[in-house]
């Protein structure tokens, strides 16, 4: 073979360290993993409503009774498809927050959106009482979610305006603002909890353990779309992240357009775990997880972490929202806690077991 | 074609490069030499984007500033100094990094044929972050070589950008590097490489631009340059330079000081 | 509760999962908030009972009924599971969404108002035999506890300042100021809220322990070793520095028999009189 001779034909087998057949084959089969977990997801619950004793009726011409519709319809199907959006956005937040940080540890919250939420949600629950009757008519139960979306976005945009400048955005100053706007968030939620009464206090809590169980099709219905574009945007995000390991300097060598990457990273993840976080609460565990978890099996290559970790994390979540809904039924755990439960053990197994590659 | 003219460059309020002027010719290896704090990287730096400057810098007669990050990326690529990835990447999936810039689709064998030629074969398998320093930086340039692999494309020159690409490795992986960047600038590639070891820069150079506190002392060939007077006022030292046959690539490699070993043996 | 009630109830309580069939089927009622619980055992309407929330703990056998939960964190499916025909809830139930599910699965939601005074304990009454359709058996209750409030004689001369610490966690005391259970319960048995600074459960600040100096405490009896807990309270240097403090007066009663509002609510009026007074 000729020094920089490009005529010879390509090598027929693939080289060892090439990951791509397996990780492939981890996307199909996460796939088929959602799959399944939705099919279960709408089958299991706590009412012992069968999804097939229903289709079966259905397709026997004798129609579905009102509970059994309601159950599958109203309650199941959207909590379903809510719990496949925001593990989907959660994971792969979270992926494209480590690409974007080269870090194993960062979370979607590094871009402020958690700690917002969560302030949107403690303002709303505490203080909705005084928005006067006219706007509080208009938004009624979307009062919460509504509030923690909007407080994502803007804590998002305030952290991103700080850390650009003359048109760079340093992730390093990000970090660190973030830092300083988590402890402020922290500071004004201290004082809406001194405010809050007992009723309200209880509120807060469940809603910073998480739940899908306010899941309707209203929500999906803002949700979804949110979530879905935002989703959709990562494609043009996993090369640029590929080329961001080895270093802004020579990604931008490469021929990638760092800012521009960052500009989309940022809003995709604002906008996704932002509209999860709105919809379900503080759901932790599956942004640092999922990924890891992924790259310890497929590698870092990001065309293949971010659908994979999209599809794992939809399966993850639901897996715990069918525990969490029947564990202790006609009660409901919060799934927060099924997450941590889960992934906490699980996530300590792995690093066990793979404790030389991470020994870097 | 890469004309430096009359730039400047401060970092942090230090004046690092004061009205600098270089010039690095098509086909040709053309090293950047000088003592530490010169500003060997940073004129580097200042070619590949990476720094601001003041001045003006041409790339085949165009303004640098007024090519495309995709349409630089065809054109050259650029090993930096040290890369720590914080990712357990295969030594293959680094390499094949190279081909991001897009040129070759999915040419899969450029990769194991770069790591071949760097002495890497059969490493594709293993992670980077276990490979030794000479090793990564050997991965590295597979990995540079693999983003622009022809010499010349569309008639053009290809230009590798080399930051100490020879400095961790032992001396036998030192002559194979030096006869990669030589082969390609015989072939037609442009390579600019900042050395600090003089006795390679010697070897296989065309043109050598001797750099001192920020602003060039000379540039020329490496007869010109490498002298005992030039040398000595750079580098502040007592630097004597060996009576040798010109120097031509793939010539046994001259150890240093050998008068004085010779001496001691006798 | 009559004496029917008290046959039947525990059989029915323990038939329930194995015998579904020995319920009135057309009106199997969830309830939701302990008062309500309360009320539908004392109008003798607990045969018709599937399921209760978390918060009814009387009478005992009320918790051998499955548990729906907390009742501001209601599960719609894990409701349509024990298969209602009627859910009588509290004030502040929820979530909104798993009412607006309820709706559209048909189910009846009656929302009892809350109220801290005698009058409501009367409306609340009337309002779950309206909804379980038993008003004259409601009206005969009412009526009934209206009697027993008339019969408590609170009036005092010197009223006592009273306390009512909701938690002391961490050395943080979680006090009542007005418009809350606790308050009306106080005003009621005649004795005075030492705070009116603001309204519902807040952490007090020393300094305003102090300036409230309370002649008694009044808690909730959460069981296990009140010897400790008293401790940690006299302990307490704000505590310390009050009228209660220096007599180390306090008074423990049930959680819901005090904040309940329900039937039993003269009786734990006339208790806490006995406490503060020691008369009645």
């Amino acid at each position: 073979m000729a020094l920089f001779d490009i005529s010879v034909a390509p090598a027929a087998r693939r080289p060892i360290g090439d990951r791509r057949d397996r990780a492939v084959q981890a996307i199909w089969a996460s796939a088929i993993l959602l799959a399944v977990m939705a099919v279960a997801s709408l089958t299991v619950g706590a009412s012992g409503t069968s999804l097939f004793g229903a289709l079966l009726d259905w397709a026997g011409g004798q129609g579905i009774g009102l509970r059994e519709r309601v159950i599958l319809f109203d309650i199941r199907a959207p909590r379903m498809l809510m719990g496949v959006l925001v593990g989907a956005s959660l994971a792969v937040s979270g992926a494209v927050m480590q690409g974007l940080f080269r870090n194993p540890l960062a979370d979607p919250g590094l871009v402020g959106v958690s700690a917002g939420a969560g302030l949107g949600a403690i303002l709303a629950i505490v203080l909705g009482g005084l928005l006067p009757a006219s706007i509080a008519a208009i938004t009624g139960m979307y009062t919460v979610p509504v509030a923690a979306f909007l407080g994502g976005w803007l804590t998002t945009m305030l952290l991103y305006k700080v850390a650009t400048r003359g048109g760079r955005t340093s992730v390093a100053v990000m970090l660190l603002a973030g830092i300083a706007v988590g402890a402020l968030s922290g500071a004004l939620s201290g004082v809406l909890v001194y405010m809050a009464d007992d009723a309200q206090l209880r509120d807060l809590t469940f809603w910073g353990l998480g739940s899908l169980a306010g899941a309707t099709w209203g929500k999906l219905a803002v949700a979804g779309p949110l979530i879905g574009l935002s989703l959709c945007a990562t494609p043009f995000l996993a090369k640029g992240l590929n080329g961001l390991t080895l270093g802004e300097a020579t990604a931008q060598h490469l021929g990638i357009r760092v800012q521009r990457m960052k500009n989309i990273a940022i809003l995709t993840v604002a906008g996704a775990t932002g509209a999860a976080v709105a919809v379900s609460g503080g759901i932790g565990f599956v942004g640092i997880v999922i990924p890891h978890l992924l790259r310890l099996l497929i590698g870092p290559d990001h065309r293949f972490l971010l659908p994979a970790s999209a599809l794992l994390g939809g399966s993850l979540l639901l897996l715990a929202d069918m525990i969490s809904r029947t564990i202790i039924a006609p009660a409901e755990l919060p799934i927060g806690i099924v997450t941590a439960t889960l992934g906490g053990p699980f996530f300590l197994y792995i690093l066990l077991r793979n404790r030389g590659i991470l020994d870097m | 074609m890469i004309d430096v003219q009359d730039i400047s460059v401060s970092i942090a309020g230090t004046q690092i490069l004061n009205q600098l002027s270089f010039r690095a010719g098509a086909g040709q290896v053309t090293s950047i030499v000088g003592p530490n704090g010169s500003g060997k990287t940073t004129l580097l730096k200042a070619i590949t984007g990476e720094l601001p400057y003041h001045g003006a810098i041409a790339f085949d007669g165009a303004d640098i500033r007024s090519y495309s990050s995709t349409a630089l990326a065809a054109r050259r690529a650029v090993l930096p100094q040290a890369a720590a990835l914080s990712f357990p990447f295969t030594v293959f999936e680094v390499v094949r990094l190279g081909l991001l810039s897009g040129l070759h689709g999915q040419s899969d064998d450029l990769p194991a044929r770069a790591l071949a030629h760097v002495g890497l074969a059969g490493f594709e398998g293993r992670f980077y972050h276990a490979l030794s320093g000479g090793e990564q930086q050997r991965c590295q340039l597979a990995r540079v070589l693999v983003q622009v692999w022809e010499p010349i494309r569309d008639g053009k020159s290809s230009w590798l950008l080399l930051d100490e690409p020879v400095s961790a490795l032992d001396i036998g992986h030192q002559l194979e590097v030096m006869k990669i960047a030589r082969d390609f600038a015989d072939r037609g590639g442009s390579v600019i490489a900042v050395m600090h070891d003089l006795n390679l820069t010697a070897m296989f150079s065309n043109s050598v631009a001797l750099l001192a506190k920020g602003r060039m002392v000379t540039q020329g060939r490496p007869i010109d340059v490498l002298t005992n007077s030039h040398l000595s006022a750079a580098y502040r030292c007592d630097v004597r330079v060996n009576e040798a046959p010109a120097a031509i690539h793939c010539l046994p490699y001259l150890l240093p000081h050998m008068a004085s070993v010779r001496r001691a043996a006798e | 509760m009559n004496l029917r009630s008290r046959i039947f109830a525990p059989v029915l309580a323990v038939g329930m999962f194995a015998t579904v069939a020995q319920a009135d089927e057309a009106q199997r009622v969830l309830s939701i908030g302990g008062s309500v619980t309360e009320i539908i055992y004392a109008l003798g309407a607990e045969g018709r009972l599937i399921a209760r929330d978390t918060t009814s703990s009387f009478p005992e056998v009320a918790e051998a009924l499955p548990d729906v939960g907390y009742m501001r964190a209601l599960s719609p499916e894990g409701l349509l599971s024990v298969n209602p025909q009627l859910i009588i809830a509290e004030e502040g139930s929820g979530p909104p969404e798993t009412i607006a599910v309820m709706q559209a699965a048909q189910i009846p939601f009656v929302t009892i108002p809350d109220g801290f005074d005698a009058a409501a304990v009367g409306a609340k009454i009337r309002a779950v035999a309206g909804a379980l359709g038993v008003e004259a058996k409601g009206e005969t209750l009412a009526t009934e506890v209206a009697a027993q409030f008339a019969a408590l004689d609170v009036a005092t001369a010197d009223p006592a300042r009273v306390l009512f610490i909701l938690s002391m966690q961490g050395g943080r005391i979680m006090a009542s100021g007005v418009n809350t259970g606790a308050h009306g319960i106080i005003e009621m048995a005649g004795g005075v809220n030492a705070i009116t600074e603001f309204e519902g459960y807040k952490p007090l600040t020393d300094e305003a322990v102090t300036a409230a100096n309370p002649d008694i405490i009044v808690m909730m009896d959460r069981g296990g070793d009140h010897a400790t807990a008293d401790a940690d309270l006299w302990a307490n240097p704000a505590i310390s520095t009050t009228s209660a403090g220096r007599a180390r007066r306090i008074v423990r009663i049930n959680g819901l028999l005090l904040l309940g509002f329900g039937p039993r609510t003269p009786q734990a009026v006339a208790q806490l009189h006995n406490a503060l007074y020691g008369d009645l």
